[in-house]
């Protein structure tokens, strides 16, 4: 192929990657270009051809430049965040569906419009530190750390919330800065008594499962992992079920058996847990008849 | 997993498309949505970026007939496919019951559908799913590119790239021109139903 060839052959993909906005691959096209033309003694008009394409990549460049400096979140309008609200909330708890919508808005990163609902909630008193978490979350990914110590400040100073419930939300704070690598003052805690701090440091436990993956350390399938979805939670316990068929797994499982290694997947986050099967039941009628039912008590204090 | 609504009797089901930025998860869905306006109810919803056209999620649930007496909706959304929206695929993939993966056929794209793909295995994962057990089907889009002589990887290396352990069905197609988009999801609502129906043990 000649170099007049080549050149034709590549300015060609170059447009096609730019209308396709594979804009990197088009700049790469058009410096390809420029190298065979400064290499090619035998061409007419270098200067002139490799002006034309130096100005083709200039907007190639500029456009990326756009795109590098652009928010990286839309602007969305009212209904189209109801639509995330409505179509991203999966429990039939008012509360946690309102919770998961909230969720929803932050990670589609439309974080004021996610704090105005975790706010509305939290003055509502739906699962404190759950959604006072996900304020200082929202702040630190669309404001400034200093805000988020602010709010935090503020929650202390009003003491709208518990010290149970602050204490819990300034471990998260501080684990959250630290991870981050941010150095911040955070407000401290008068070391005043705790008050029902039981009732509020057992909120975390009961935030919904969607999911749960177990390690097997016994049986015909010991050292695997398997993943169940859970059907039923009540607080610390869950239920899932085990079809009839798997009799491998079925195998693999006793009432009583502790488990070191609980994955559990809930629509706020994952976390890790241990805990103990502490049921397991033939289901005896319905449609999932002959299946069984595990319950397994998850301890949420595990590390 | 299928919503079921058992008081209106309707069995909501979600399939997602999967895909490396500029793949044409979008072109796919409108196209759907323009060849099959009749059957869709509600609108579709794309969401533009600035430089781009970044889809957060489709909307479009289309009347599939009944399964013993339920009326059966499938939901189609597509994911953002640049790198920096991870957190959003993930929440789109919440409740996923089937999955079109959409591959660019440009040679150019090799790598970002490798990458695309082992984020989705990792995504479905995390929320309890195996890709090798939920119904899924792989789509090589951009084939029309090779009439106009543009250099694009033949099929059998994008199976050996992306599907030689997964086995899913796969299909050749350009959204563009809408060739192979209907047999994609044709083919992924019937794995999804009959996962299903196996779910709910109505088979047979």
């Amino acid at each position: 192929m000649s170099d007049k060839d080549r050149i034709r052959s590549l300015l060609k993909e170059a447009e096609l990657y730019k209308k396709q906005s594979l804009l990197t691959q088009s700049k790469d096209k058009y410096l390809n270009v420029l190298q065979i033309i400064e290499s090619s003694r035998q061409l007419g008009n270098r200067e002139k051809l490799m002006d034309a394409v130096r100005e083709k990549m200039r907007a190639v460049e500029e456009k990326l430049t756009e795109i590098d400096e652009a928010p990286e979140v839309p602007e969305l309008s009212e209904s189209q965040h109801n639509l995330i609200r409505k179509r991203f909330s999966f429990s039939k708890d008012k509360d946690k569906a309102a919770i998961e919508g909230a969720v929803a808005l932050a990670k589609f990163g439309q974080y004021e419009q996610a704090l105005e609902q975790f706010k509305k909630l939290l003055k509502q008193g739906v699962l404190p530190v759950v959604v006072a978490k996900n304020i200082i979350t929202c702040l630190l990914s669309f404001s400034t750390a200093e805000a988020a110590v602010a709010q935090f400040g503020q929650w202390v100073s009003r003491e709208s919330l518990s010290r149970p419930q602050l204490k819990q939300i300034r471990a998260f704070l501080n684990s959250t800065f630290e991870k981050k690598g941010i150095k911040a003052e955070i407000p401290k805690l008068d070391e005043a008594p705790a008050e029902g701090g039981k009732e509020d440091e057992e909120e975390d436990a009961v935030l919904d499962l969607s999911s749960i993956s177990i390690q097997l350390e016994s049986g015909p399938l010991k050292g695997e992992t398997v993943e169940f979805d859970v059907t039923f939670q009540s607080g610390n316990s869950v239920s899932v079920i085990i079809p009839a068929r798997r009799k491998d797994l079925l195998a693999s499982v006793k009432t009583g058996m502790a488990l070191s290694d609980i994955q559990c997947f809930s629509p706020i986050g994952f976390f890790r847990a241990n805990g103990v099967l502490f049921g397991k039941t033939e289901i005896k009628d319905g449609p999932k008849q002959g299946d069984y039912l595990l319950e397994i008590a998850i301890n949420a204090d595990s590390p | 997993m299928a919503n079921f609504n058992f008081k209106e009797r309707v069995i909501e089901c979600k399939i997602v498309y999967y895909g490396p930025g500029r793949c044409g998860k979008t072109t796919n869905l409108e196209y759907v949505f323009k060849a099959f306006k009749k059957t869709t109810s509600g609108d579709m919803v794309s969401i533009d970026t600035k430089g781009d056209r970044t889809l957060f999620f489709d909307f479009l649930p289309m009347g599939l007939g009944k399964i013993r007496g339920c009326d059966v909706m499938i939901q189609l959304y597509t994911v953002p496919g640049q790198q920096k929206y991870s957190s959003t695929r993930k929440m789109v993939l919440k409740g996923v019951d089937g999955v079109v993966f959409v591959a660019d056929s440009l040679e150019v794209r090799r790598k970002a559908n490798l990458l695309s793909l082992k984020d989705l295995q990792g995504n479905l994962k995390e929320q309890g799913h195996s890709i090798f057990k939920l119904p899924l089907i792989i789509q090589y889009n951009k084939r029309d590119l090779a009439e106009e002589g543009f250099p694009i990887l033949p099929e059998d290396v994008l199976e050996r790239d992306l599907n030689s352990k997964l086995k899913a069905p796969s299909f050749a197609a350009s959204a563009v021109k809408g060739t192979g988009v209907w047999p994609t999801l044709k083919e992924c609502m019937k794995l999804t139903l009959l996962e299903l129906q196996k779910e709910l043990k109505w088979a047979g």
